[in-house]
């Protein structure tokens, strides 16, 4: 296996693909989501950790307007993708969501060929003007999501058909189809056996190069293996934001210690 | 910290490694007393137990490392609990060496015991007891701050470790006017050398438990220079350990 793992953490990037000010959200009169400031940066891994309930995944949701389609969830404050407020007026939610791209926690293929689930983003917005273009956009997805090599004789065989592992990489590769600037994960591998868990988490990594990946995660040891930056949120606050490595030998905030290290907090 | 682990056996584990650490530490306190004893009263006997018994400290540094092995791969410990398996690895570690000269003393001391009574042998033993017993006082101190998270106890040992700095460069001085007095002495007096440069370096240990617990404490090691006295006499820098 490939370990040199460590000697490539370092953070490569310092600039904030995208910016959270004072983010703010409700269901109904549940205040959820409280004070939230946090820079995406370009070029890295966030993981966002937390217990249930914590608003993590909310949080996630906020990033890409998931949240619109949620009756009785109000934003307030700030997100900031390339200059410009996602929750403006004149932001079409779904030209924001081919720039912020999403992975969820089950695999969910459309249930068309996995050449059509990769090709469906491009073709919806418009990305490819011959069908040589979209086949090599496709080919280029799959290679990206380390689904190529596995697919590519059977690519009009049913995305459902494949195996777990790699539905999840077909959806990766579905995602990075409209070339997005971040790549959110709900927690993109609890579905998944230990082997597609590492193949997707090598993919993280590399993934990594070009663009900002932000991940949710229940297991602990998976944000320290493929984060640099960790966030843990509690009780709907931001409690932590730092270097991964910071956080898991050496947390500033007592509840973070807590929650790290498997205690009661 | 107060808290406990959801995994109860998670606690369990800790707190036997750490137990096994402080019956380590009891150990080489006694070791290094003992040999102490044994050198200033000529007791050969005492020395050939203090020689014996190392293995035991080893075989526990041995379980403790095995332990520790074993708690990272199954557990995965963060935060504190990793400090504490790390800062614990590297405790055993000191102690074993702390227990190593020792048994070093006391070998030496059976060396002396063939040489005869000298005058030189037992005035220089009531030093080294004395010194001895700083380095055993330095070396609790440390254990105590371990076990108590105590970073004021830590910070305190640092700066005492100069003290026995001290007691080693009178005796070097003392040993080396005894050989320029007469040839005759070199020899214990090269024995006795070793015994003084020894507990100097039990000392540095029990300083490196200390800086332990200041990692332990506050996840970071003390990046201050120790205090140091270890210039010997007649040489500008510090003679080389």
């Amino acid at each position: 296996m490939n370990d040199m793992r460590l000697m490539e953490r370092e953070l490569d990037s310092a600039t904030a693909r995208m910016t959270a000010r004072k983010v703010q959200v409700y269901y109904g009169q549940n205040h959820a989501l409280k004070d939230v400031d946090v820079d995406i940066l370009d070029k890295t891994v966030t993981a966002f950790i937390g217990p249930s309930g914590c608003g993590k995944s909310t949080f996630l949701r906020c990033l890409n307007r998931m949240n619109d389609t949620i009756a009785g969830c109000r934003v307030e404050g700030k997100i900031v993708l390339e200059g410009e407020d996602i929750y403006d007026r004149r932001v079409d939610p779904v030209q924001l969501r081919a720039k912020v791209g999403m992975v969820f926690q089950k695999p969910n293929p459309f249930p068309k060929s996995i050449y059509d689930n990769v090709a469906y983003g491009p073709r919806i917005h418009g990305l490819t003007r011959s069908k040589s273009e979209l086949d090599e956009m496709v080919e280029k997805s799959l290679r990206r999501a380390a689904l190529w090599n596995e697919v590519k004789d059977r690519l009009q065989s049913p995305g459902t058909g494949l195996s777990g592992g790699q539905q999840q990489r077909l959806c990766i590769a579905r995602a990075v189809a409209t070339e997005p600037e971040v790549l959110l994960m709900d927690e993109p591998c609890s579905a998944l056996d230990p082997i597609a868990t590492a193949q997707v988490e090598e993919l993280i990594d590399e993934l990594r190069a070009n663009f900002s990946v932000v991940i949710v995660t229940h297991s602990m040891q998976q944000a320290a293996r493929v984060s640099q930056k960790t966030a843990f949120f509690h009780l709907g606050n931001l409690v932590e934001y730092g270097d991964t490595g910071q956080i898991f030998t050496n947390p500033r905030d007592p509840r973070t210690e807590s929650y790290i290290s498997g205690r009661i907090g | 910290m107060g808290e406990h682990h959801i995994a109860s056996a998670f606690d369990r584990d800790l707190e036997t490694i750490q137990a096994l650490v402080m019956k380590m530490g009891g150990m080489v306190e006694t070791a290094i007393l003992d040999a102490s004893q044994a050198l200033e009263s000529g007791n050969e006997v005492l020395a050939e137990q203090v020689r014996r018994n190392d293995a035991a400290i080893d075989a526990l540094e041995l379980k403790i490392n095995e332990q520790s092995a074993r708690l990272i791969a199954l557990r995965a410990p963060t935060a504190t609990d990793l400090r504490i398996v790390l800062a614990v690895i590297k405790i055993a570690s000191s102690l074993e060496r702390a227990g190593d000269y020792a048994k070093n003393m006391a070998k030496r001391t059976q060396a002396l015991g063939q040489l005869g009574p000298s005058d030189v042998i037992s005035s220089a033993g009531a030093s080294l007891r004395r010194m001895a017993n700083t380095v055993t006082e330095l070396l609790s101190d440390a254990l105590d701050a371990y076990s108590g998270r105590d970073l004021d106890l830590a910070q305190d040992v640092r700066s005492r470790d100069r003290e026995v700095d001290q007691m080693y460069n009178a005796l070097f001085r003392e040993f080396l006017t005894h050989m320029m007095e007469d040839p005759r002495n070199i020899t214990p007096c090269m024995h006795l050398h070793f015994i003084a440069k020894n507990v100097e370096r039990m000392g540095d240990h029990a300083t490196a438990i200390a800086e332990q617990v200041v990692y332990l404490v506050t996840g970071e090691l003390p990046d201050d220079p120790r205090p140091k006295a270890e210039n010997v006499a007649g040489f500008d820098k510090p003679a080389a350990g």
